[in-house]
């Protein structure tokens, strides 16, 4: 078992935090309020709105590990920057296979025909979608 | 916001009605009096034996590793029968319903089961052994060790230890309440995508599967991180990467599978609640929705998870079988590298679950190749064993027998798994009875190893060894069961058979089948001589008695404290010299020298929180299954509290002083192996609790 701190105040994550968990706070809800409000009001061709909301995801990844997980290159937090070894990897194994499969799958199915046209989604492609079966 | 559901629903029970009791139906009824009868022998026994005290104070709020150790071992191997019984009642029901002539019983048109009880009966099936009873199982064992292979006094955050035990506990008792009110899912273990999605699903199995599921795995990944922080931060001084017992590596490696993968299943989990709840469409068929999503998903924690299940059994082998061949164990390094080049390719061959479903040629290729890869690090660890048990001195007792067997059942399995591995190959065999087969080897691999490590470990914890004669005629007896009902299996998959038949149509498979039944009952008789082994065990306990090394060829840290291990594991923090610490101590005379001076021990304080978290998580579940939704969040609300509560408590800790410390001490005479002793302990782990 560990020797724990038993103020609170002395932990490092506390330490270190100096307002950047405010500001990771108001960005992260901010970016998921633009994804939201893509997807919900169609603004984007389905395509299109794929890639918009990959970024979005990427920035507030990317916000996370900067600003909540201070994954820096100091030398008190150089421990932490090392977990990407595991990280990365992972990350190309999981999303980018599965991206491959799927980027092959759909030549190959009939699954969700409207990932791939390029047009914005109008009025009629809606109600298509919506007599879908299942 | 809520998704409609059809029929009745009140605020105060939810979808709870007195008519999803299945009081009609005989097999459940006689299950129910059967467990109402277990629960209240054990009731009246810890009453009639006053052990209410000795209950809660040494167990049910303990932080006590082994102790928690000992529970998951304890839900494991209930739950590894109740998944044998739905084993006995899936292959007598195929037995029975073959051809159009077979007669039917129970309301059922062939055979005894309906097909939408069969479905509950194979996924409760694969749900349990896998996850309630294989993890449970492995975890445990983990639990006892690592602390004591790395000389730890207990893991690095015991109280988390505790809540990731009540957490496994709660889905466990999820699972069993499923056979008593409502039913459990008929959508496969894995969820075959979208018969559980609400449309096709729209009882409660699957909200059952999904909240066990995912209590399981949750507890699972708070398991994971607390043996991962105990192995990197906890070891002994001395103990240097190159020092770790190569169980401890084994249990690393899984960890980190468990530490990447299981958050997979949490989201993929949470995504399909969306889907029943809130009727969002991430897996539906349409509305945008992915059937392939849930696949993908599902399988990129699935395999691995297959993984995390066999490198601790990997990991039990190479312990044994060294200690039995009395010699170091060969290729302490390739073995070390074997099982991280496991943990590694296991990220990467998820899409064999599903190469005939549409992915493209490049993308099956891939995946096959990655898979035989596999094939590579286990092949090392295999030659490894061998090149350890050649010319060594081979003593067959029974944790070597289970060990040895392993290594057969590794080769048969992993041979078909290098069959399925290639997808033209697949195309002919997936969904079939064969594939059900290959896998039933890999898992009885574990299985096997796990019955030679607990054989092998007993007397650590428990200060006894297992009796052999009964536990030899429970070895051969099960190897029969596994032959008798396997071999045939593999045979009606070259024949064609799919899995999950409920009505076997073609009659020329019924010989086969009743082959299977006759294994079946080989393996319900080893049961009865399990049993019979534990009683002559507990009986002669005291002439079985263990020393420090239960085995007098031992290698590693674990058999240089007492058996029983004493709450506080080693009375002084050994320094370690050595790969092979008590191996190296017996070769330099040093292994029976008592420390000149003992220290104050820092020890965890008991808490029965976790036990509450546990309960107020199965209530939550509950809650959600039901959708009695004042239910949830009452729990919830209290959840919160509870965390709250705790991260206010400063006193969770205590110190034992040094005095207490020698005079326990003192008080414990290491005997040697198997002479009898009189006024000994009661024997068991609790043994040495006074001074707290």
């Amino acid at each position: 078992m560990t020797h724990t701190t038993d103020n609170a105040w002395q932990h490092p994550e506390v330490q270190l935090a100096s307002g950047g968990y405010v500001v990771a706070y108001v960005a992260g809800l901010v970016l998921m309020g633009l994804s939201l409000w893509i997807v919900r009001g169609h603004v984007l061709a389905p395509m299109e709105t794929g890639i918009a909301i990959s970024a979005l995801a990427g920035l507030a990844a990317l916000i996370q590990c900067v600003l909540l997980l201070h994954l820096n290159i100091s030398e008190t937090q150089i421990w932490h920057t090392v977990a990407l070894i595991l990280f990365i990897p992972l990350f190309i194994l999981a999303i980018g296979l599965s991206s491959w499969m799927f980027h092959g799958l759909y030549r190959r199915t009939m699954l969700m025909p409207a990932a791939h046209v390029s047009a914005p989604a109008t009025g009629a492609q809606a109600a298509g979608a919506m007599k879908a079966p299942g | 916001m809520l998704v409609h559901i059809d029929g009745p629903w009140s605020p105060l029970l939810g979808r709870l009605a007195l008519s999803e009791i299945p009081y009609k139906n005989p097999i459940l009824v006689g299950t129910f009096v059967f467990a109402m009868l277990v629960g209240v022998v054990l009731v009246g026994l810890a009453t009639y034996l006053g052990a209410w005290r000795t209950l809660w104070r040494d167990w049910l709020t303990s932080v006590d590793h082994k102790k928690i150790g000992i529970m998951y071992i304890l839900i494991g191997l209930v739950m590894l029968f109740r998944g044998f019984i739905d084993a006995v009642m899936m292959r007598t029901q195929q037995a029975l319903a073959v051809g159009p002539r077979s007669s039917g019983y129970l309301h059922a048109l062939h055979g005894y089961l309906t097909p939408y009880h069969f479905g509950q009966i194979y996924t409760a099936h694969g749900t349990i052994m896998i996850l309630f009873a294989a993890t449970p199982l492995l975890v445990g064992i983990m639990n006892i060790l690592v602390p004591l292979q790395i000389g730890a006094r207990d893991m690095a955050y015991p109280y988390l230890n505790a809540v990731s035990l009540w957490l496994t506990a709660a889905g466990a008792a999820l699972v069993m309440a499923s056979l008593f009110i409502g039913n459990f899912a008929h959508a496969g273990w894995f969820g075959i995508v979208p018969v559980m999605e609400l449309p096709y699903s729209p009882g409660v199995g699957v909200d059952y599967w999904m909240w066990a599921f995912q209590l399981s795995s949750i507890g699972t990944t708070l398991g994971g991180i607390n043996l991962l922080a105990t192995i990197v931060k906890m070891r002994a001084p001395g103990m240097t990467w190159g020092r770790l017992p190569i169980f401890t590596w084994a249990s690393l490696s899984a960890n980190l599978i468990s530490l990447t993968t299981f958050p997979v299943l949490t989201v993929t989990l949470a995504l399909l609640a969306l889907d029943r709840y809130v009727g969002t469409h991430f897996y539906t068929a349409g509305l945008g929705g992915n059937l392939m999503l849930y696949n993908d998903l599902f399988w990129i924690w699935g395999h691995p998870e297959v993984y995390f299940v066999i490198l601790p059994a990997f990991g039990m082998i190479s312990e044994i079988i060294p200690t039995f061949s009395e010699k170091p164990l060969f290729g302490y390094l390739g073995m070390v590298l074997a099982s991280l080049g496991i943990a590694g390719v296991s990220w990467g061959v998820w899409l064999h679950h599903f190469f005939t479903m549409a992915a493209a040629p490049a993308v099956n290729a891939f995946f096959s190749i990655t898979t035989m890869v596999v094939g590579i690090p286990t092949g090392v660890k295999v030659f490894n064993w061998a090149f350890t048990m050649f010319r060594g001195r081979l003593r067959f007792e029974l944790p070597m027998m289970w060990a040895s067997a392993a290594l057969f059942l590794l080769l048969v399995g992993g041979l078909t798994g290098m069959m399925n591995a290639f997808a033209t190959n697949d195309y002919m065999v997936h969904n079939s009875v064969f594939v059900v087969a290959h896998f039933h080897m890999m898992l009885l691999l574990i299985v096997y190893a796990i019955f030679g490590g607990v054989n092998y470990w007993f007397p650590k914890v428990f200060g006894f060894r297992l009796e052999q004669r009964y536990g030899k005629m429970f070895f051969w007896l099960f190897t029969a069961g596994t032959a008798v009902v396997f071999i045939p299996m593999f045979t009606l998959g070259f024949m064609g058979m799919t899995r999950r038949l409920d009505y076997v149509a073609f009659p020329q498979w019924g010989p086969l089948l009743d082959i299977e039944v006759a294994g079946i009952a080989i393996y319900a008789l080893s049961v009865v001589f399990l049993l019979a082994q534990l009683y002559v065990s507990f009986r002669d306990r005291a002439q079985n008695r263990a020393g420090l090394d239960a085995w007098e060829t031992s290698r590693n840290l674990e058999w240089m404290t007492h058996s029983p291990v004493p709450f506080y594991n080693f009375a002084v923090t050994p320094e370690i010299h050595a790969r092979d610490e008590r191996a190296w101590r017996v070769e330099h005379g040093v292994d029976t020298v008592r420390p000149e001076r003992y220290e104050d021990i820092h020890m965890p304080r008991n808490t029965a929180l976790p036990l509450g978290l546990g309960l107020l998580s199965f209530g939550l579940a509950f809650g959600l299954v039901w959708r009695i939704w004042w239910l949830a969040s009452v729990c919830a609300a209290m959840i919160v509290v509870l965390i709250v509560i705790r991260s206010f408590d400063n006193d969770t800790d205590y110190t034992i002083p040094a005095q207490d410390v020698e005079r326990m001490e003192r008080d414990i005479r290491d005997v040697p192996s198997g002479r009898p002793v009189t006024g000994d302990v009661a024997g068991g782990v609790p043994a040495f609790r006074e001074g707290v």
